[in-house]
């Protein structure tokens, strides 16, 4: 179990910049997910972790032990890092044991640690398999398995669940977590899903324009994003202005109670609100903030629609995430109500 | 023989929808070095020959290439290349669909006995022919005779195509209200054209440099007057016409790569996943079409191999009295030695060039590879005159005439075809998997043996074995270099062929087809497999 320290990494391929002085911080045995849209450099992060690829620019540690920097560079080889390619990238030529224990010394190819290994990933009795009579999951957990094999200080997934169905997917993301709660290992995952990211990782780290713009627990990440750019960026946000006074925030879904961690100095003044969708309800009176519906998604377990206030025109439509209730047809009047606390930034 | 450099294009799309390849961003500079010195080697007969012509004056060169002979060769040359050309594309498209996409009886058989011909050295064909009826010489007889040795070139990578492209686009059209003869016309041909062009291609250059064949028919064409003039030692008519002929060959490549041009391409969309789809029902064409395959395959395989066991038959006390049978089997040794030796020497050559090829982009990759592909044009009595007239000139003879040069010289000549094996060979195996063994623990050295070259092997064997086919049916060049009393078994047949001796000459076209059948055999097992190994 080792942690990983990035620093200040930079990686420019011909004119273009990728990553842009990086940092980054990765506790030991936690599971870290870095999430992104597609072409933000994720891949080039796992894969400079890995040593596919050189830094132009700045340091990366792992277990304290510099792995890439000025004048020092560890070959792929022997950083001990598991690595789990999107696509799987399953050896054609070897059994499922055979991949399995690729890594392993000679002696060790073939018996208990791998038969453990199936267990684990639970493919039990998979061994002789080839890769090519594996589905998309399965192939994926053996991909795991190898990773683990070799009992590496830090496993990197390269986008692991991206290739598989949707109903798939939700399943051996949940096994996978479990193995690595289980194994205790340091994990770095890449995805440009958030639901992914959210739900598997202990910690999110968002990656934009090169940098890490913040990296906290999921909860952390979702409510109290470190500004409204990226609060947007992470899941769907109304930004509001709002007036605080002590402890409340008065928005035009009226007076909210804040959120004590938005450090807002003297606690008063000018802020943007952030109320996420399903902070704002549909009231059963018309005690609220008046609407009409200009779209309506609905989803089976939830609806999303979206709602003009009727007073003010120069409000962008609030998104509202609502459980339950009858279909609400675009025209129709609703009336809206939030619920704090809410998370709150200094206006500019 | 050359063999099908269409195969490319199924192997283009095999690599397009492969995924983690050819993305590496260090200098290959070992790499970049090994790929050069071996363009480098395949440039030297083309340098050597212009070196020489410009040498030879200008005044001269214009005397020996603008005369009545000159054109004769080029009339002779050009309209045998034509029709036999049309003959191959029309015949060898057309079986390939019946195989791979009708209900025809037996497509299985078929397909393994349209094949076969390709293994029988075209001077066997013509010698099957020529010697049971007289009528079969000239042009007709080289027409015939070409037509049905060659056309296996359209024939394999045509089939290879139509199996990886998708029947879907066919019905698509059929949907959108296009009958069933303009789907063909505008669909599967469409499908096909890359590889059609590409046989087309092969056939075009292999008429070019065809010598054995036009020698037994009469039939004079460049090569076998280059021949001729090299044998009577006009050194600088052989440049001349060399000069000719190398541009000749370098006119077909350039307008095969004009026609093709972008299009054409065989592309899939979504995963590659083999459909099955029924078959198209011939109908009542059922039993012409039957008739018309028995009476190809009676023509292409029967018909020399009928003729080799007659004439050895007619003579059976002396063809097989001990002493026949010990330079048999001498001849044997010798011709599976060379083509080994040359297999081998192409495949090591080609393997840094290919791996360039398919594991990183930029310009002077593009254009090391292409330039070694110059070598297609250079038919075999031209590297063979210049590498021995090289010998000859900056050497002072030696190396003339040892193995080692004629092994060099079936290297030159057979590039391309090991090239095209081992770059498909290299496609499966994409660099993805050498970064997953590198994480595992494992050093370069261990990841190639280990993982590159396992995946790779079997691609391996097959460009050694296209080259190894390729030198057992040789005989341009293996007579002129080979080494003074040795005898392979393509130049035996040859000297009791021109003594008339057709009964010693028939032992030898035998066991030339048999050496020749197993590397077929093997070849065709690789690129029978199923082309995509998912994971």
């Amino acid at each position: 179990m080792r942690d990983v320290t990035v620093g200040g990494l930079g990686k420019t391929f011909g004119a273009q910049s990728v990553l842009a002085g990086l940092d980054l911080e990765v506790p030991a045995g936690s599971l870290t997910a870095i999430l992104g849209p597609s072409g933000s450099g994720k891949t080039t992060l796992l894969r400079l972790l890995a040593g596919f690829e050189r830094a132009d620019t700045g340091t990366i540690g792992i277990g304290g032990v510099l792995v890439d920097g000025p004048g020092a560079y560890l070959p792929p080889e022997r950083r001990r890092i598991g690595y789990v390619p999107q696509e799987g990238s399953l050896f054609p030529h070897l059994t499922v044991a055979g991949n399995i224990g690729f890594g392993l010394p000679a002696g060790q190819r073939r018996g208990g640690k791998v038969d453990a290994l199936l267990e684990t990933v639970g493919l039990g009795g998979f061994g002789r398999r080839y890769p090519h009579q594996l589905s998309g999951g399965q192939q994926q957990r053996v991909a795991l398995a190898r990773a683990l094999a070799i009992e590496p200080a830090v496993v990197l997934l390269d986008e692991p669940f991206a290739s598989l169905d949707a109903h798939l997917r939700a399943s051996v993301r949940a096994d996978v977590q479990e193995i690595f709660r289980r194994a205790g290992t340091t994990a770095v995952l890449v995805t440009h899903d958030q639901d992914e990211a959210l739900s598997v990782a202990d910690r999110v780290a968002a990656l934009r324009d090169g940098r890490i713009a913040q990296c906290a627990p999921p909860e952390d990440l979702y409510s109290r994003p470190a500004n409204p750019r990226l609060a947007s960026f992470i899941g769907e946000a109304n930004l509001l202005e709002g007036v605080v006074s002590g402890a409340t925030v008065k928005t035009l879904l009226g007076a909210l109670p804040l959120d004590p961690a938005a450090a807002i100095p003297g606690a008063a003044g000018q802020v943007t609100v952030l109320i996420r969708p399903e902070q704002i309800d549909i009231a059963p009176n018309e005690d609220g903030l008046t609407a009409h519906v200009t779209s309506y998604r609905y989803h089976g377990h939830d609806a999303v629609l979206c709602a003009q206030p009727e007073d003010d025109a120069g409000v962008a439509p609030l998104v509202v995430r609502i459980t339950g209730g009858p279909h609400r047809p675009v025209g129709s009047a609703v009336t809206l109500r939030a619920r704090g606390p809410v998370f709150a930034w200094l206006a500019d | 023989m050359t063999l099908p450099a269409g195969i490319q294009d199924v192997q283009d799309v095999q690599h397009a929808t492969g995924t983690g390849a050819g993305r590496r961003t260090s200098r290959p500079v070992a790499l970049l070095t090994a790929s050069a010195l071996v363009a480098a080697l395949m440039a030297v007969p083309l340098v050597f020959l212009l070196i020489e012509a410009a040498g030879s004056g200008a005044g001269e060169l214009k005397g020996l290439i603008f005369r009545s002979l000159t054109w004769s060769l080029l009339w002779n040359t050009v309209r045998l290349a034509a029709v036999v050309t049309v003959a191959c594309a029309v015949i060898g498209t057309g079986a390939a669909w019946c195989v791979e996409r009708t209900d025809l009886p037996g497509r299985r058989v078929w397909a393994v006995l349209v094949v076969i011909p390709l293994a029988i050295p075209d001077f066997v064909v013509s010698f099957g022919w020529n010697s049971l009826w007289t009528w079969a010489h000239g042009f007709t007889g080289a027409v015939i005779v070409m037509t049905l040795a060659v056309y296996p070139l359209v024939y394999l990578p045509v089939a290879a195509s139509l199996r990886v492209a998708d029947p879907g686009q066919e019905e698509v059209a059929r949907s959108l209200g296009v009958g069933r003869v303009r789907t063909f016309a505008r669909i599967t041909l469409g499908q096909a054209r890359g590889a059609i062009l590409g046989g087309c291609l092969l056939v075009a250059l292999v008429l070019l440099a065809e010598f054995g064949a036009f020698e037994i028919l009469g039939y004079q064409t460049f090569t076998t007057e280059i021949f001729t003039e090299f044998h009577g030692y006009s050194f600088a008519a052989s440049c001349a016409l060399s000069l000719v002929l190398v541009l000749l060959s370098l006119l077909v490549l350039a307008g095969e790569g004009a026609l093709r041009g972008r299009g054409g391409r065989v592309t899939r969309t979504g995963p590659m996943t083999q459909r099955i789809t029924p078959p198209q029902r011939l109908g009542r064409l059922r039993w012409p079409v039957l008739a018309l395959f028995a009476a190809l395959v009676l023509l292409a395989l029967g018909i020399p191999v009928a003729s080799a066991v007659y004439w050895m038959t007619a003579g059976l006390p002396p063809a097989l009295s001990g002493g026949a049978n010990v330079s048999l089997l001498n001849a044997a040794a010798h011709t599976a030695g060379y083509g080994a030796a040359a297999g081998a020497l192409a495949t090591v050559l080609a393997f840094p060039v290919a791996l360039l090829a398919v594991r990183h982009a930029g310009r002077v990759r593009h254009l090391l590879e292409r330039s070694t592909y110059l070598v297609l044009g250079m038919p075999g009595v031209v590297v063979a005159f210049a590498l021995s007239y090289f010998t000859e000139r900056y050497t002072a003879g030696f190396g003339y005439g040892t193995p080692a040069l004629l092994t060099a010289c079936y290297a030159v000549m057979f590039f391309p075809l090991a090239l095209v094996g081992v770059k498909a060979s290299l496609a499966r195996a994409p660099v993805a998997l050498d970064e997953v063994a590198r994480s595992l623990g494992q050093r370069r050295l261990a990841v190639l043996c280990r993982v590159t070259a396992r995946i790779a092997g079997p691609g391996l064997v097959a460009a050694f074995c296209l080259v190894f086919l390729s030198v057992v049916t040789e005989l341009t060049a293996t007579l002129l270099l080979i080494p003074t009393g040795t005898q392979t078994l393509a130049t035996q047949f040859w000297s009791y062929e021109t003594n008339l001796s057709y009964s010693q000459a028939a032992p030898f076209a035998l066991v030339m087809i048999v050496v020749a059948a197993v590397p077929s055999y093997l070849l065709w097992r690789f690129f029978q497999r199923p082309a995509i190994t998912r994971g």
